[in-house]
């Protein structure tokens, strides 16, 4: 599924060689600055400076990459504006994927909403549409997300929790009523290719019944292997190679039939707030990308014609310049990517287009409200990384999902970002900085070394299977949780600066009560009003196009028109390709 | 201690997030206790298995908001099935503030949200073992 001779870093590194360097800096002023910054060295400089010149900061999910007390030109001599920079808009890409950036379109303000049942989270959509959001983000509750319908023992207690429960296209017809399809952008957020499979033919299947033509929809899933085998805990599990595979027919039939969707959300977030460093984030989605760019190349696809759709997801932790570094380098590394392993044409293939959302498992429970700095800060490091759009999180979501009024807040954190500070006025005001320079290159050189121990382990699904990505993950999390504890990675008010006075009241959000009775009875009905003569016919059609090889879509859009439920089309997908067990954590 | 102590360990429900379990269940195993871990049960299945495997401990984790609605039939199957005189309950998750108070009165044990230390857990379940057994 890779190069079979070469990883991805051997033909970076043999092709990046090829062209000559131009370095910026005159090499006769920086060996009188190399002379100077000596004496620097051991006149300014105290001893106890100099001996902790590389200091690594210890933060939450942060890199453990060392810093030097102060960054010059000698910090990177070979640096070439031309290669490693450009323009923005130009080739690597480093600035910002558009010339004009923030100024021709501002950062999307996305806020993720869902919770109850689907008249709940409508009502919601409605209110931050209302406020000035400007595309929706829609997230599914738990049974719906691990594919169980609201009437399923398995999902008792938990209906309407933690997103919005979505059985069949009937909800998903009250989720989007009085909204215009054609008009809205709109992420669905479905996590797992397998539900992609599921939830998103039932949102063609309503464009279908409202007369909206699927060329006219505009919006993104996730679609993400990573989600569904490597960090999600639940009951019933199919092996990788079945997940990738419906991860790639969902990427084929988007392709063909939506041409404005995003057909897959490469997901770094969910992986790095599971408990994963920066890089590790980075270089696993990134591992994805190309995965699964070869097999669409494989199946007969021009690369171009798939790329340009790609997307990625990133979170921002609290290592404020790393953040705004880790951008940049993702940035310039897909660029080389598209460039050289897969020779991409197009300069939409070549971006590194993202979505950010600040880091949740960053909130703390103690004095919540220093959790809207924490966001502020996490969102600023995004827009000077150059992020498309962006989620903030609300100070609440500590204790549950946000009320009201902490969901506006996250909303105005964002707007005055974009209305009242200027930053989206200059495109990327750090480049140029010694520091954010050295570290971007570092960054770029240490996810490709991760995406490399990767592809020798046989691959990104070979590194599921084989349980080696679950290990390498636990082991950061398991140690980082010593830290904290350790008090060597501080949080204010939680491990240090703790308070003793007793925690102010918080309004934290309850939910609403009696939505999964109503949706048993929204079930019982449409089991007894549909075709089921047609249901079982559709869901068959399915299981053979899971057995045969070929693309499943189709079927599950066919399956979305009769009403068939989600549960009922993960139980073909569970007979069709069986169950596995993941690997132990431990 | 002469026995070791044995911990059944469970996501309850459909929840998505594991990471807290995973961390507690090394935590304890380190610290010499004898870990079961069943990953995503119902609550009748987790006080089933506690029964055959005949554990000193029941540990479950909720982050999703089901902590209500699934840790009270839990403890009440464990009443059900006479098992709550013997065996400690413990639940670890992200709850809003008043409903530690409210979990503690349904009958766990321990109520431990995020901020709780590794010597803490190990700890209090130490202790709430020795006290059920006298």
């Amino acid at each position: 599924m890779i190069d079979k001779e070469r990883t991805t870093k051997e033909i970076l590194t043999e092709k990046s060689s090829a062209r000559e360097r131009t370095p910026l800096y005159n090499p006769a002023a920086l060996e009188i600055l190399r002379k100077e910054f000596a004496g620097w060295m051991q006149t300014a400089v105290r001893e106890k400076d100099r001996k902790a010149w590389l200091k690594t900061p210890r933060t939450v999910l942060g890199s453990n990459i060392p810093r030097e007390m102060l960054y010059t030109p000698l910090s990177h001599p070979d640096f070439d504006y031309r290669e490693d920079l450009g323009n923005s808009g130009q080739e690597p890409f480093t600035r910002g994927i558009h010339a004009n950036m923030y100024r021709g379109r501002e950062f999307t303000m996305r806020q993720l909403t869902g919770f109850g049942s689907p008249e709940d989270t409508n009502e919601r959509i409605k209110f931050m549409l209302d406020h000035g959001a400007t595309g929706l983000n829609i997230l599914f509750d738990i049974p719906t997300i691990q594919m169980y319908d609201s009437d399923d023992p398995l999902s008792q207690g938990q209906v309407g929790m933690s997103g919005v429960c979505v059985d069949s296209v009937d909800d998903m017809a009250l989720l989007f009523k009085d909204i215009r399809l054609d008009e809205i952008t709109a992420s669905i957020v479905t996590h797992y290719p397998s539900n992609t499979a599921i939830l998103f033919p039932m949102f063609l299947a309503l464009a279908e019944e409202r007369g909206i033509p699927w060329e006219k929809l505009r919006g993104s899933v996730q679609n993400d292997t990573s989600l569904e085998e490597l960090i999600r805990s639940g009951a019933e599990f199919i092996a990788p190679r079945d997940c990738f595979r419906i991860q790639c027919d969902n990427i084929e039939f988007i392709r063909k039939n939506v041409p404005q969707w995003n057909f897959i959300t490469l997901n770094g977030y969910n992986l790095r707030e599971f408990g994963t460093s920066g890089i590790t984030e980075m270089a696993v989605a990134v591992a994805n990308g190309i995965a699964t760019l070869a097999e669409m190349v494989r199946r007969g696809y021009d690369v171009d014609s798939v790329a340009d759709r790609l997307a990625f997801f990133w979170s921002p932790a609290s290592d404020f310049f790393e953040e705004v570094a880790r951008l940049r380098a993702v940035r310039r590394l897909w660029y080389k990517i598209m460039k050289r392993r897969f020779q991409a044409k197009s300069p939409r293939s070549m971006w590194m287009r993202c979505h950010v959302q600040t880091s949740g498992v960053s909130l703390v429970q103690q004095e919540p409200l220093n959790n809207v700095i924490r966001a502020a800060y996490h969102a600023l490091s995004a827009v000077l990384g150059g992020a498309q759009s962006l989620h903030v999180d609300s100070y609440d979501e500590a204790y549950s999902v946000p009320t009201e009024e902490a969901a506006l807040l996250s909303l105005r954190t964002q707007q005055i970002l974009q209305e009242e500070t200027g930053i989206i006025d200059v495109v990327d005001p750090l480049g140029g900085s010694y520091y954010i320079e050295t570290l971007t290159s570092d960054i770029e050189k240490r996810i490709l070394d991760e995406v490399d121990e990767i592809e020798r382990a046989g691959g990104y699904v070979s590194a599921i299977e084989s349980g080696q990505l679950h290990r390498k993950i636990s082991s950061y999390f398991y140690n980082q949780q010593k830290e904290i504890e350790k008090g060597d990675i501080k949080i204010v008010a939680y491990n240090k600066y703790k308070s003793e006075a007793a925690p102010p009241p918080i309004n934290v959000f309850r939910y609403p009560e009696g939505v999964e009775e109503r949706q048993r009875e929204k079930l019982a009905r449409l089991r007894q009003s549909r075709d089921n003569e047609r249901v079982g016919v559709a869901l068959t059609a399915l299981g053979d196009a899971c057995k045969k090889g070929i693309n499943i879509l189709p079927y599950s859009v066919a399956c979305a028109r009769v009403r068939c439920t989600e549960g009922e089309l993960f139980k073909v997908f569970k007979e069709s390709f069986g169950l596995w067990k993941p690997p132990a954590f431990w | 201690m002469a026995k070791k102590i044995k911990v059944l360990l469970a996501k309850l429900g459909l929840d998505v997030h594991n990471r807290g379990i995973i961390t507690v269940a090394k935590e304890l195993g380190d610290a010499g206790m004898e870990i079961v871990y069943i990953g995503n049960s119902l609550p009748r299945e987790i006080v089933r298995t506690a029964i055959q495997e005949d554990v000193d401990v029941i540990g479950v984790s909720s982050l999703g908001g089901a902590h209500l609605t699934l840790g009270k039939p839990l403890i009440d199957f464990a009443r059900q099935e006479g098992l709550t005189d013997s065996v400690v309950y413990v639940i670890g998750g992200v709850f809003p503030p008043d409903d530690t108070v409210r979990l503690k009165e349904i009958g766990f044990d321990a109520v431990f949200t995020p901020g709780a230390t590794r010597d803490e857990i190990v700890h209090t379940i130490q202790e709430l073992v020795e006290n059920k057994t006298i």
